[in-house]
C-alpha cells in the first residue's frame, strides 16, 4: 500500500507537555515537531524549562500531563522502546568515575545492544580523536575531550533521534566548531536532532529551526531568520536591539533583560 | 537501531563495569578483605585471648559479619550514593535498559565479592585457629553469607532510600555501622543487662552471628536459630521495601 497523502510520522512530536516540581511548574504545555534530518535548537534563559522538557522526553521525569511521542511510540507507554531510539547528552555528563574510556564505550554499547570488538572500538575512538586517551579516566579529559566523549556516547547505536542539553557549554572556539561540525555530520547521516543552548550564534550556525521558550511556555518557532523577521517590529525587541535585529535582540526582547540564575 | 537491546548483552556490560568499578575501589574493596581478615590472624595469637572471645566460632563469625557489614552495608549504600551524586545513574537511566537490571547487576556483583571474602575468612580461620569444618558447614556458612549479605544489602539500600544527600549518606553509614557492630557484641555479652541483650539478639549483627557460631560449631538447629532466620528475613523485606520505594535516582 502506498502512503501518498498521509503525512509522515514526525521524528518527535510533543505535546502539551507538563512538568512541575512541587508547586513549581517547570513546563507549561509545551508543544513541537521535530521532522527527520532536521536540527531543533531550544533556546531559553536559566530556569526557562529546556532541561525539563528534555528530561521528560528522554523519562527522566514524569510530566504531569502531555505527551511525547519517538518516531510515533510513545515514551510513558513504551519507555525501552522509545529510549532505544534516543541518543543522549545529558547537561553534565557523567560516567562511572572509576571505568575508561574505553570500558565506558564498551558499557554504553553493550546497553545498546551494539557488539564491538576491540578493534572496531578503537577505530571509533580514533574517528573522534580519543583513541590515545582510551586508557584515562573520564575526569582526566580535558572540557571539548569530555563533550566529545559524551557525543560519541550518545550516537554510539546510531539512534535517530539525538537530545543534547548545552552540548558546547564552556568550550573553546576550537571544540565548539568541531562539535558543531559532529553535530552536522549526524543530520547529514540522516539523524534528527534536538539541542538546547543559550548561544544565539550556536542556534544560527547549525539549527534549521528554533524554539524560544521561557517561565515554562513557548514563547516562538520558527527558522532564526523567520524569528527576525517576524519579531523586528516588536516594540520590546526594537528596544534592545543596537542597530540591525539579531536573533540575540529577539531572544532578549521576549524573554527580557532581568538576569536569571 | 530501533529494537530494544538484547538482555544478555546489557546485563553483561553492566555486570562487568560493576565489576570493574568495585575491583578499581581499592579502599573499599581492601577494607572489606583486610579487616576481617585482620580479625581472624589478631586473634590467632593465645588460647586464653580466643576463649574470653567466645571461641574460634564466634572469631570468625564476627569477622565474616564485620566483612558483611563493611561491604554490603558502607560499601554498597555510600558507592550508590555517590554515583547518585555524579549522575552516573541517570546517565544509565536514558539508556534502554531497565531500572530494575541497574539495581540487580550492582547487587550480584556485591553478593560475588561477599562470597569471595567468606571463603577467604573461612579457609584462612580454619587454617589459623585449627577449626575442622565438614563440607557441609562449608556450603552451610556460604548461604548463611549470602543471607547475611541481603540483609545489610537491604538496610543499604533503606539508607540510600531515606536519605538523598552524599554526605549524609556517608555519616549515617558510619554510625549505623558502629553502632550495628556494637549492639551485636557488647549488647549480646549480657554485661548491659537483659533488655539490651534481648535488642542484641534481634539485631541484625545478633542475629547473624547466632547463624554463624551454629553453623560454625555444626550445633543442632535451635529455635535461636529459626528466630534468628526469621528476624532476618523481617529485615530483608521491610529494609528493601522501604529502600526501593524511597530511592531516587537523583540526588537533585
Amino acid at each position: 500500500m502506498s502512503d501518498v497523502g498521509t503525512p509522515p510520522i514526525p521524528m518527535l512530536d510533543v505535546k502539551e507537555l507538563r512538568v512541575s516540581y512541587g508547586a513549581r511548574v517547570a513546563v507549561d504545555g509545551v508543544s513541537f515537531r521535530i521532522e527527520r534530518g532536521e536540527i531543533f535548537g531550544l533556546l531559553g534563559p536559566n530556569g526557562a524549562g529546556k532541561t525539563s522538557t528534555l528530561s521528560a522526553i528522554e523519562g527522566l521525569v514524569k510530566p504531569q500531563s502531555g505527551r511525547s511521542l519517538i518516531d510515533g511510540i510513545d515514551t510513558a507507554q513504551h519507555p525501552l522502546e522509545a529510549k532505544a531510539l534516543l541518543g543522549v547528552q545529558l547537561q553534565s555528563s557523567s560516567f562511572q568515575p572509576e571505568l575508561s574510556i574505553q570500558q565506558i564505550a564498551s558499557l554504553f554499547a553493550g546497553l545498546y545492544g551494539v557488539r564491538l570488538t576491540t578493534a572496531q572500538l578503537a577505530d571509533r575512538l580514533r574517528d573522534i580523536g580519543l583513541e590515545a586517551e582510551a586508557g584515562r579516566r573520564f575526569k582526566q579529559l580535558s572540557g571539548g575531550q569530555q563533550q566529545r566523549l559524551a557525543l560519541f556516547i550518545a550516537s554510539i547505536h546510531d539512534p535517530l533521534l539525538l537530545l543534547l542539553d548545552e552540548p558546547t557549554a564552556g568550550l573553546d572556539p576550537q571544540s565548539r566548531r568541531a562539535l558543531w561540525q559532529r553535530i552536522e555530520q549526524a543530520r547529514g547521516a540522516g539523524r534528527s536532532i534536538l539541542l538546547t543552548t543559550h548561544s544565539m550564534e550556536e542556534a544560527q550556525a547549525v539549527c534549521d529551526r528554533v524554539a524560544i521558550v521561557d517561565h515554562g511556555t513557548l514563547l516562538t518557532t520558527g527558522t532564526p531568520a523567520d524569528l527576525i523577521a517576524k519579531h523586528r517590529d516588536d516594540p520590546k525587541v526594537r528596544a534592545v536591539a543596537h542597530g540591525e535585529v539579531t536573533l540575540e535582540d529577539v531572544f532578549i526582547g521576549l524573554t527580557g533583560s532581568e538576569i536569571r540564575d | 537501531m530501533t529494537e530494544r537491546p538484547a538482555f544478555g548483552l546489557a546485563m553483561g556490560a553492566l555486570l562487568k563495569a560493576d565489576t570493574l568499578s568495585l575491583l578499581r575501589n581499592r579502599t573499599s574493596g581492601i577494607i572489606t578483605v583486610l579487616l576481617p581478615i585482620i580479625l581472624v590472624v589478631a586473634t590467632s595469637f593465645g588460647e586464653k585471648k580466643i576463649r574470653l572471645l567466645g571461641g574460634p566460632d564466634l572469631i570468625i563469625g564476627l569477622a565474616l559479619t564485620v566483612g558483611l557489614l563493611v561491604s554490603s552495608l558502607l560499601g554498597y549504600a555510600i558507592s550508590l550514593a555517590q554515583d547518585r551524586h555524579a549522575g552516573v545513574l541517570q546517565r544509565l537511566r536514558v539508556t534502554p535498559t531497565p531500572t530494575w537490571m541497574i539495581m540487580a547487576s550492582r547487587l550480584i556483583v556485591q553478593l560475588v565479592v561477599n562470597l569471595a571474602m567468606t571463603v577467604i575468612v573461612v579457609v584462612l580461620g580454619v587454617v589459623v585457629h585449627g577449626l575442622s569444618l565438614n563440607p557441609a558447614q562449608y556450603a552451610l556458612v556460604l548461604a548463611i553469607s549470602i543471607f547475611g549479605a541481603a540483609v545489610f544489602l537491604a538496610i543499604g539500600q533503606a539508607l540510600v532510600g531515606l536519605v538523598n544527600s552524599l554526605s549524609a549518606v556517608n555519616a549515617i553509614g558510619r554510625i549505623l555501622f558502629a553502632l550495628l557492630l556494637l549492639l551485636g557484641l557488647v549488647g549480646a555479652t549480657g554485661i548491659l543487662g537483659d533488655a539490651v541483650k534481648a535488642i542484641a539478639d534481634w539485631s541484625p549483627v545478633g542475629a547473624l552471628m547466632t547463624l554463624f557460631s551454629d553453623a560454625l560449631n555444626w550445633s543442632p538447629w535451635s529455635d535461636q536459630d529459626t528466630f534468628a532466620l526469621l528476624v532476618g528475613i523481617g529485615y530483608i523485606v521491610i529494609f528493601s521495601f522501604v529502600g526501593i520505594r524511597l530511592f531516587r535516582w537523583d540526588s537533585k
